[in-house]
């Protein structure tokens, strides 16, 4: 069946080029495993079985639904078979894997806001720790399930959110990126501050989610995160409320007088990001198990800033994606020139400066641009999904 | 029929007085010039009624109903839209996803069936030159103007204000302008455009409005206004004035 497979070569090499560019994996060709290479062409079967009779399957509807194209659910499938993969079947591997599908859904509730409303929330990271410290000391303090206590810190943050949105409601751009800052700053100042809740600098203890010592219900649990709130933000911007966020995003003296009330929009975006991030900020403080004000420095922010950017602003998709091979590159640099604290840092300026400045649209532009058109029809399929008229 | 009225409609920005108690009506079928010299608060006039900038005193009056200070967006759903001066788009968007969003949300929820089509058929109303998926960032200043034009029409408009429309153009676009605008008007939608070209206020407009310093100084049909010796004063220079400006300065010489 393989070898069938194989000897189809210019689709099937093609498209496997093309998933190795694309999906959310970094590693080289031999560890495609042979799962990999099946489903890829389960997908192909079903692409071409589709052009046959044009009808929408069952698949299609799925991808609909959820936002996904082909090469996408083919990823999140990578994603989640990837634990058994050699050399990502080792604990501390798994960890980076872990951090990087953090990030990745950090990224994902951050460009909702930075790529749709064109507002950078600075304090996105100190929203995050804000759930995690809800969360954290209503475990601690009442002994509060963390299952519970997470959707209590989304809830929190959300308010948060609420809050943030509207007192910048009268500010465009870099102003409004600048009071989400100082909220970040004030908040980061608070946890450091009222050591007799959140023992200041020495961190927080909080208990594991899961008491096992292994690391796979909490990455399976953090790809459920990064998919849930993937699926959640997609169907958001695909509907009308997307077309207003791009509106205010862009123009806000054009959306208002083409009748869009930039108020609902804004403070809606702004609560939502940040019920995302209070959750994921939960989820940091429970996996961890060590919270401290430094999770909400703004150096942390900058780096899901940098994810979100190089992956490609308004696309949500691009962020998740560049995420893991970034964490990755950025994670075997910190621990080859360990004896260079802060390189990483100089890093992540660096590539940004760099993408800023030569390629703004990112990751996901050069996708669409270059990758996402192919002449053949099936490769096309693979992936677009079924392709819809305008919007 | 009035649509229309502002009543001594008045906008200061902190001592500046940039519109000074302007009172004007509107009638249906309109195309109403309004003209004045640079910096006259033409614009300013404009973005007070439909609540860009909020007047600081002054009544605006819409199919009898006070909408003084009302945002912008719910003007745009009482059928009052407008083009900016400087083409203002979404840079991001394709052509026909900038009309969307006025025909999305500009309009009543459910009124419209299909948004497509309805967008689709504005960008043919205004003969836009382009294909519907062009990104507006990629268009030019006469391609914008005609996009801006479809996206204040897709909201289904009674009072449409247009800023300049004509500012920039070559004459055989000028010609284009003035075919739409009367197409504009066959459909029952009033217009009160600013305008410096006096070529295309004379063809379209039947009345004029004319401001100068922030006050109004002369509003009725277009002959007359046009021939008001203020108005020709204050807008195209006046023949007295350079005659006393130049015996002065030959008396100087002596």
């Amino acid at each position: 069946m393989e070898n069938i497979q194989k000897r189809q070569p210019v689709n099937t090499e093609k498209s496997r080029e093309k998933e190795n560019n694309s999906s959310i994996s970094k590693e080289s060709n031999q560890s495609l495993s042979k799962k990999g290479n099946q489903s890829l062409s389960k997908e192909r079967n079903q692409s071409i079985l589709k052009e046959g009779d044009q009808s929408i399957s069952t698949l299609d509807v799925f991808l609909e639904k959820t936002g996904f194209t082909p090469v996408g659910l083919l990823g999140v499938i990578l994603l989640l078979i990837m634990p058994f993969i050699p050399p990502f079947n080792q604990e501390y591997l798994l960890r980076w894997l872990i951090y990087a599908a953090f990030i990745a859904a950090m990224s994902v509730g951050f460009d909702f806001t930075a790529g749709y409303i064109n507002i950078v929330n600075f304090g996105y990271a100190a929203v995050m720790g804000y759930g995690g410290y809800t969360s954290s000391i209503l475990a601690i303090n009442l002994g509060l399930t963390p299952w519970i206590g997470i959707l209590i810190g989304g809830l929190n943050s959300a308010i948060l959110g609420l809050i943030i949105g509207m007192i910048s409601l009268r500010l465009r751009g870099i102003f409004a990126a600048c009071l989400s800052w100082f909220f970040g700053l004030a908040l980061m100042g608070l946890a450091t501050k009222l050591v007799w809740l959140t023992r200041g600098p020495l961190g927080l203890r909080v208990p594991r989610m899961f008491a096992t010592e292994s690391n796979i219900p909490f990455y399976y649990l953090v790809i459920i995160l990064l998919v849930a709130m993937y699926i959640l933000c997609k169907w958001v911007v695909k509907s009308k409320i997307g077309l207003a966020f791009q509106a205010i995003g862009q123009n806000m003296d054009a959306a208002r007088t083409s009748g869009i009330n930039p108020v609902f929009y804004r403070v809606f975006n702004f609560t939502l990001s940040c019920a995302l991030a209070g959750i994921l900020g939960g989820f940091y403080a429970h996996y961890y198990a060590i919270l401290t004000p430094e999770v909400m420095h703004t150096s942390k922010t900058v780096e899901v800033l940098a994810v979100a950017y190089i992956g490609g602003r308004g696309s949500l998709w691009g962020g998740a994606v560049i995420a893991f091979p970034f964490i990755f590159i950025m994670e075997i640099i910190r621990s080859t020139l360990s004896n260079l604290p802060g390189l990483n840092l100089i890093i992540y300026a660096m590539l940004l400066i760099l993408v800023m400045i030569y390629y703004p649209g990112g990751f996901s532009y050069f996708f669409d641009t270059h990758i996402r058109k192919p002449k053949n029809k099936a490769l096309r399929y693979f992936l677009n999904g079924r392709e819809t008229s305008a919007s | 029929m009035i649509v229309l009225e502002t009543k001594n409609l008045t906008k200061q920005f902190g001592g500046l007085t940039a519109v000074n108690a302007v009172s004007m009506t509107l009638y249906k079928g309109d195309v109403m010039g309004l003209i004045g010299p640079n910096g006259a608060g033409k614009t300013t006039f404009i973005n007070a009624i439909t609540g860009l900038n909020p007047p600081t005193s002054g009544d605006v009056i819409f199919f009898g109903e006070n909408t003084t200070g009302l945002p912008p967006e719910k003007m745009c759903r009482k059928g009052i839209s407008r083009t900016f001066q400087i083409p203002s788009p979404f840079p991001k968007m394709s052509a026909i996803e900038s009309v969307m969003t006025a025909t999305v949300f500009g309009n009543p929820p459910g009124t419209i069936k299909d948004p497509v089509a309805h967008s689709r058929k504005m960008l043919e109303f205004v003969e836009f030159p382009m294909s519907e998926d062009v990104i507006s960032e990629q268009l030019n200043t006469v391609q914008l103007k005609r996009l801006d034009l479809a996206r204040a029409l897709a909201s289904n408009p009674k009072v449409l204000f247009m800023d300049e429309m004509a500012s920039g153009l070559s004459e055989g676009e000028l010609l284009d302008i003035m075919k739409i605008i009367r197409k504009i008007t066959g459909q029952g939608i009033s217009i009160l455009m600013v305008e410096h070209i006096m070529q295309l206020i004379m063809a379209v407009c039947n009345r004029l409005l004319c401001i100068q310093f922030g006050t109004k100084i002369a509003e009725g049909p277009k002959d007359e206004v046009a021939n008001d010796p203020k108005v020709t004063k204050a807008y195209l220079g006046s023949n007295t004035d350079e005659k006393n400006k130049a015996e002065e300065l030959v008396a100087e010489d002596n």
